[in-house]
């Protein structure tokens, strides 16, 4: 039996993308993921003002560095014992739902969609209205996802400046209150981006739309009538399903959330928490089994896994076969675990997405689908989190915490980004950052093995595929993309022997 | 048409996702109207293998017209490339070999033109700009490296850079206009304005209402780190995302498009030398502003100092 090895590299994703896969007669057998990219934030941030970190780590990630800022935020005030007022509470939800929302429809329609134009899918019956639909910067749904990202993202900029890259959210509140000419404002651009949704992606209502329950009711509201069957959404699944991808990519069967509560009151809020997929149940957050692993990242060596709080990261490159990435393997009670829209959608019990995950377990076409579920979630809570925003333009926005140095101790942020999962961990002494550790959503997903020689989770949805072109391994690039990789967030937060700290 | 090919090396992605959010002109305006051709873009181009891109170019096949460069260029560890690789390869000889080929090149954002947030102490990855590392001219390709087109690495500086600057100077280049260039190299036509101008709370600047802690409605500049009269860039006369900036926002200018940002010190606090900031706005004598900082607060009328104009 041959196997060969073959290095693959991807385009569209966030950053760059490395893989290796074995492959015996067609069939991936195995298959790691490479991080190739090291930019030393957490050495940048040690001996920095704390407040420091509310301009440094949204600077991680162009794409969610709201929700950066966001972790960084609540490490703090979680620190100092600040509670931010609700009218705060409200703009950083805002903020931060639009930020996802422009990530799920970028990553929907500019990384993944260009996919099905690919020249293997020419004969496919379905080839002219899915390129008319999704060619890059020509289809309708690509175009009008380019401007609708746009517009979404002018919500970030009426309440905190601009986006990518503000520090509006600072310890206790926010800098800027909501008015009643802001509120008219991000009304105006929800309300434009909600018509294009509900024209050229979903093709119905967006209430009627999140209230579709279950599997059955989906395939049946899918085909009923033309503007379901010919939306983004409608084109995106028939075609996904048609080419078999909700048959491809099965990673981990455990899910890890953080959770989204858009209004204080909980109402509409979607749960943080553990999907165990061993007894496919949802069970409390804890956040100190979270851990990560080293046994096959180029760092010094320790046994099993360590919490951020401990973790020690000493670069140490060993060209073996069995050290094969920058990025340690964070495991949440030693499982490999997956985040993102999918996890989050079933931990939080929404209803459809609980239904397909069970009926059909994971795999591609779901996380996609997800993904665009979460969308349209995430849109319908802006207007509600918009509307509760307006009922509370007289509180303050912001309640000078009037700390003058900050505490020696340590905290956390937890923050659902739009990839999913992403934790801040912060020590800080002498009024100084002594330590900041991330963790990101992509570090879970594209984890190389642990201690325990289990695979990460896209390792995992790799091995078993099968591949027909290992020139043009297309199937390849629907499983990796369905897992919206984000690499420049994912190996950056490795020590460096020339100037190491103490890390505990 | 000219052929734009667009790398990343140690970048956050953000210039390119502030490109998407370009409106005048829009990235698909440029494609559509100005003569543009992505030869390759990582997050953006159909084509899935970077590895075919980069032999045509170098082998001359494909003419490069434009080659915009985001992110630091890292050179460690110990001057290997290392940290930054594409299939094994350092990034940093890729660009260099590219460089070669192109008519322009163009930094897009701070890490590429300075250096950026990477570079800040104790510059971990040992990164530095195109032809800068920070004030320093040098950098990757030296202070002496020009592009067939005859100019120095054309320096879009912004973490990240303004969506609109970046679009307007990729349409000029395809447009073949000449691109005047400031001691830094940045774009002149862009980077002539500072932040101060046009931000919101410049009457309150006037009349000396300075705030000390942030969530408040005067100016920035005395207490809470803003660096806006200090700063050349566009964003209070080109507004971001056609909406704001971060000063009308109230947070602090953090001076991004300037070779030191971001600057070692505490983000949100302003040295002083008694009351008055030791960095005064751009040219402005230390004599003269105190003593037009006394009479502008003798002068300043109830609505300013009862903070009651909303930014």
């Amino acid at each position: 039996m041959s196997r060969i090895t073959v290095d693959i590299d991807l385009n569209r994703v966030e950053g760059d993308l490395e893989l290796q896969v074995d492959v015996e007669e067609g069939v991936i057998v195995d298959a790691r993921c490479i991080g190739t990219l090291y930019r030393g934030f957490e050495q940048i941030l040690i001996g920095r003002a704390p407040r420091d970190a509310l301009v440094i780590t949204p600077r991680v990630c162009g794409i969610c560095g709201t929700a950066h800022l966001y972790a960084a935020v609540r490490a703090l005030e979680q620190l100092a014992g600040i509670n931010p007022p609700r009218h705060a509470g409200h703009i950083r939800n805002l903020c931060l739902m639009a930020e996802t929302l422009q990530s799920d429809l970028r990553q929907t329609f500019l990384f993944f969609t260009p996919d099905f134009c690919h020249p293997s899918y020419a004969g496919h019956p379905m080839a002219d209205v899915i390129a008319r639909a999704f060619a890059p910067f020509k289809g309708r749904v690509a175009r009008g996802a380019l401007e609708a990202s746009r517009n979404v993202l002018k919500l970030v900029a009426i309440f905190g400046g601009q986006w990518p890259h503000s520090s509006y959210m600072v310890p206790g509140g926010v800098t800027l209150p909501a008015t009643g000419n802001r509120l008219l404002e991000a009304k105006d651009v929800l309300a434009r981006v909600r018509a294009w949704m509900e024209q050229d992606v979903i093709g119905d209502d967006l209430d009627t739309w999140l209230a579709v329950p279950s599997g059955p009711e989906l395939f049946t509201w899918l085909e009923s009538v033309p503007a379901h069957r010919d939306g983004g959404l409608g084109l995106f699944s028939r075609f996904a399903r048609s080419i078999g991808l909700h048959t491809l990519g099965r990673g981990s069967p455990h899910l890890l959330s953080f959770g989204l509560s858009p209004t204080p009151n909980g109402s509409r809020a979607l749960a943080p928490g553990f999907f165990n997929g061993d007894t496919c149940r949802v069970e409390p957050l804890d956040q100190p089994r979270i851990n990560e692993h080293v046994s096959h990242s180029w760092f010094l060596d320790y046994p099993g896994g360590r919490h951020p709080w401990q973790g020690e990261t000493i670069p140490d490159h060993k060209p073996d076969a069995r050290h094969y990435s920058w990025a340690k393997a964070p495991r949440y009670s030693d499982k490999v675990v997956q985040t993102g829209p999918l996890a989050e959608l079933r931990v939080g019990a929404e209803p459809l997405i609980t239904n397909l995950l069970s009926a059909e377990g994971d795999n591609t076409w779901l996380r996609q689908f997800a993904r665009l579920r979460r969308a349209t979630w995430v849109l319908r809570s802006m207007q509600e989190t918009l509307s509760a925003l307006g009922g509370c333009l007289d509180e303050p926005h912001f309640v000078d915490p009037k700390v003058g140095k900050w505490p020696d101790g340590q905290s956390y942020g937890l923050v659902e980004a739009a990839r999913g999962a992403l934790g801040h961990w912060v020590r800080i002494e002498d009024g100084r950052i002594a330590k900041y550790q991330i963790v990101t959503p992509t570090a879970w997903n594209a984890s190389p093995r642990d201690s325990q020689d289990q695979p990460g989770h896209w390792e995992q949805s790799l091995i078993g595929l099968r591949i027909p072109d290992i020139d043009d391994p297309v199937q390849v690039g629907h499983i990796v993309r369905s897992h919206d990789p984000c690499l420049v967030c994912t190996v950056h937060f490795i020590g460096q022997a020339r100037k190491t700290y103490a890390c505990v | 048409m000219k052929n734009i090919l667009w790398m990343q090396t140690g970048s956050c992605s953000g210039d390119s996702m502030a490109l998407l959010c370009a409106e005048r002109p829009a990235l698909e305006g440029l494609l559509d109207h100005f003569g543009a051709r992505l030869l390759w873009h990582p997050s953006l181009t159909a084509e899935t293998r970077f590895g075919p891109v980069l032999e045509a170019v170098t082998t001359g096949r494909e003419r490069l017209d434009i080659l915009c460069i985001e992110g630091s260029l890292l050179t460690g560890p110990n001057g290997s490339g290392l940290y930054d690789t594409w299939k094994s390869r350092p990034k940093i000889d890729i660009v260099r070999a590219l460089a070669e080929c192109a008519e322009q090149v163009v930094a897009m954002g701070t890490c590429a033109a300075f250096g950026g947030v990477h570079a800040a102490p104790p510059n971990p990855t040992d990164c530095m700009g195109l032809q800068f590392m920070q004030t320093t001219p040098g950098g990757l390709l030296g202070q002496n490296w020009r592009g067939k087109h005859g100019l120095p690495v054309i320096n879009v500086a912004g973490c990240p850079a303004h969506p609109n600057t970046m679009a307007k100077v990729l349409a000029m280049l395809l447009e073949d206009a000449p691109i005047a260039l400031d001691d830094l190299n940045r774009p002149a036509a862009f980077f002539s304005t500072m932040v101060h101008q046009g931000c919101t709370r410049n009457e309150y600047h006037e009349y000396d209402a300075e705030d000390d802690v942030l969530g408040g409605r005067g100016c920035l500049f005395f207490s809470l780190g803003c660096r806006g009269p200090l700063t050349a860039a566009p964003c209070n006369a080109d507004l971001w995302n056609g909406q704001s900036s971060k000063t009308r926002a109230g947070v602090p200018c953090f001076g991004c498009t300037s070779p030191s940002f971001p600057a070692d010190r505490d983000l949100f606090a302003t040295p002083r030398i008694g009351a008055v900031p030791k960095a005064l706005p751009l040219g402005v004598s230390r004599a003269r502003y105190m003593a037009y900082k006394n009479l502008a607060k003798a002068a300043a009328p109830e609505r300013i100092v009862e903070r009651k104009m909303e930014p």
